[in-house]
């Protein structure tokens, strides 16, 4: 009698590949209905729930691409890139890279990358909760302490840089979008900033400057090392009116101080 | 332990997100609300706020569909935590799961898969129920499920095998009628003889939902309203149990909230006249 293990592993290799040995080894029951025609509703079942999850977290590349071809693309994807969790919200990580290799898309070289910006904004959804950046604290770190400080980003943030313009072609695709829905591919790329508010889930175009100072804080440079890089991008880049505004929408949320320092840190 | 107070013997509905700003703003007269556990394991955001929101004012219960208790792979210990992450957070009355498996060799279906009533598959049902109890400490509901097959290599009936899982582990169950109804439809088998099999003590909340009839088996859809079979079922299932919290689930092709209140209804006068007759 085969174990448990290899009746799942069989009836895995059955539903989704269409393995006819493996289904021969499960010894279905027939019982008045063939037990390919069993396993096929499985197939069914199994492929039309991540059609409707994917469909939901995508819909752009959905409308983009059509029903049809979303729904063919979307069964190639769980073959090769199987869920590994029970929770199917969170399935889907990989669609840019898998549309990326996918011949069929090539005509849509900006594919992947609306993807990308869907599955942040998605992702953004659920994201942590996180309290807003205590001023008071941080009016009280000395100003020669200000630039070893590290400050942290809101965790939904996510940026998305693409040399296509992902951004109005995420726009006029929504549902009740209104007014031309020509996109000139040519008019060059995207750096996209993600992130939750009180409102939901926000999209904007960060200039090039900005967007080096944020994702050096993002990953953990000290302020003085962020500001750097963005001087580097834009030498009159305005350090202090950008963490006003940033710390006003929440996209910065706390600071530390360095691992060595003072006391008065906070996060 | 929970000290959450036990879901009343009435009529409750799945809760969707499509509903939920409207149960919010109305606060409709229903007995209590359920939803899919994984659909909250968010780290945050308005879903899980607005949930918070609406827990306080109606009895919840949190029905998993990814644990994969009867699954080969070892038992996913991160999604089980993150359960009961939630379930410190929401304090639900309920947490209930299926008796079926979804992940192999580390891929997961996401999907309610049928296992084959063998001692081995029996067993290892057992060992991770008593493991997910443990962990979240509270007793879970265990919920029978639809199947399209069945297996050559079953040892025993399905009614068996649900029963002897309830027995070993303590665990109580959640009854679906309506998967009773499709699996006794698709395996011809009698409905009554499964009912007459199950502990009454151990069940704890019944599910009715809609199947599909198009196809050459019934189809678990929950897309459609409650069958007149399945009502007659359900009417069964109340005279031998007794009035037991009832659940309408509703999933694909979500209707009007006032459709899945309207099923409430029915249930709830079907546990009425069986509390008219006790009484």
């Amino acid at each position: 009698m085969p174990s448990l293990r290899d009746v799942q592993s069989a009836f895995a290799a059955s539903a989704l590949f269409g393995d006819t040995a493996a289904l021969a080894s499960l010894g279905i029951v027939a019982n008045g209905l063939d037990p390919a025609a069993r396993i096929g509703i499985y197939r069914n079942n199994v492929l039309g729930n991540y059609r409707k999850a994917l469909a939901a977290t995508y819909p752009v590349v959905q409308r983009l691409v059509g029903t049809a071809f979303f729904n063919t693309a979307i069964d190639a994807f769980v073959r090769a890139y199987p869920s590994t969790r029970g929770d199917v919200n969170r399935y889907g990580a990989e669609l840019a890279r898998f549309l990326a290799a996918y011949s069929p898309a090539h005509d849509l070289p900006y594919l992947p990358d609306v993807a990308r910006l869907e599955w942040a904004i998605d992702q953004a959804n659920i994201a942590a909760d996180a309290a807003k950046l205590d001023l008071d604290a941080l009016g009280a770190v000395p100003p020669e302490a200000l630039g070893g400080l590290r400050f942290v980003l809101q965790p939904s943030v996510r940026f998305i840089v693409s040399p296509y313009p992902i951004w109005r072609i995420w726009q006029v695709n929504q549902p009740g979008h209104d007014g031309g829905d020509s996109v000139d591919l040519g008019e060059g790329g995207d750096t996209l900033l993600v992130r939750r508010d009180s409102q939901g889930v926000a999209v904007e175009r960060l200039a090039a400057a900005e967007h080096a100072l944020l994702a050096a804080l993002a990953a953990r440079a000290s302020l003085s090392a962020a500001a750097a890089r963005a001087t580097e991008v834009d030498r009159d880049f305005d350090l202090r009116r950008v963490l006003r505004d940033r710390v006003a929408d929440q996209t910065i949320v706390a600071f530390r101080a360095p691992p060595i320092g003072r006391s008065g840190s906070q996060g | 332990m929970s000290t959450t107070p036990p879901l009343p013997a009435v009529a409750g509905i799945g809760l969707r997100s499509p509903h939920v700003a409207r149960v919010r703003r109305d606060k409709p007269a229903i007995g209590w609300l359920e939803v899919h556990s994984e659909n909250y394991f968010a780290d945050g955001g308005a879903a899980l706020a607005a949930l918070e929101a609406i827990r306080t004012d109606y009895p919840l219960s949190l029905h998993g569909v990814g644990l994969s208790l009867g699954s080969a792979d070892r038992l996913d210990t991160g999604h089980l935590s993150r359960l009961k992450r939630l379930a410190q957070r929401l304090e639900p009355a309920i947490v209930s799961e299926h008796l079926c498996w979804g992940r192999i060799d580390g891929r997961h279906l996401n999907d309610l898969l049928p296992l084959p009533f063998t001692r081995e598959a029996l067993a290892l049902c057992c060992d991770r129920i008593d493991a997910a109890q443990a962990a979240l400490r509270r007793p879970l509901l265990i919920e029978n499920i639809s199947a399209y097959l069945r297996f050559d290599a079953d040892a025993m009936t399905e009614w068996e095998f649900v029963a002897a899982v309830a027995r070993r582990t303590g665990c109580k169950l959640l009854f679906d009628v309506n998967n009773v109804y499709v699996n006794a439809v698709n395996h011809e088998f009698d409905p009554l003889a499964y009912l007459a099999a199950i502990p009454g003590d151990a069940v704890a909340e019944i599910h009715l939902a809609g199947f599909d009839a198009s196809g050459p088996c019934l189809v678990d859809t929950h897309g459609a309203r409650v069958a007149p079979p399945v009502w007659a079922l359900y009417r069964a299932t109340i005279d031998r149990f007794g009035p037991k919290p009832t659940l309408i689930e509703w999933d694909t092709d979500l209707p009007a909230l006032d459709v899945l209140l309207d099923e409430a209804a029915v249930a709830q006068a079907i546990l009425e006249e069986a509390d008219a007759v006790a009484a």
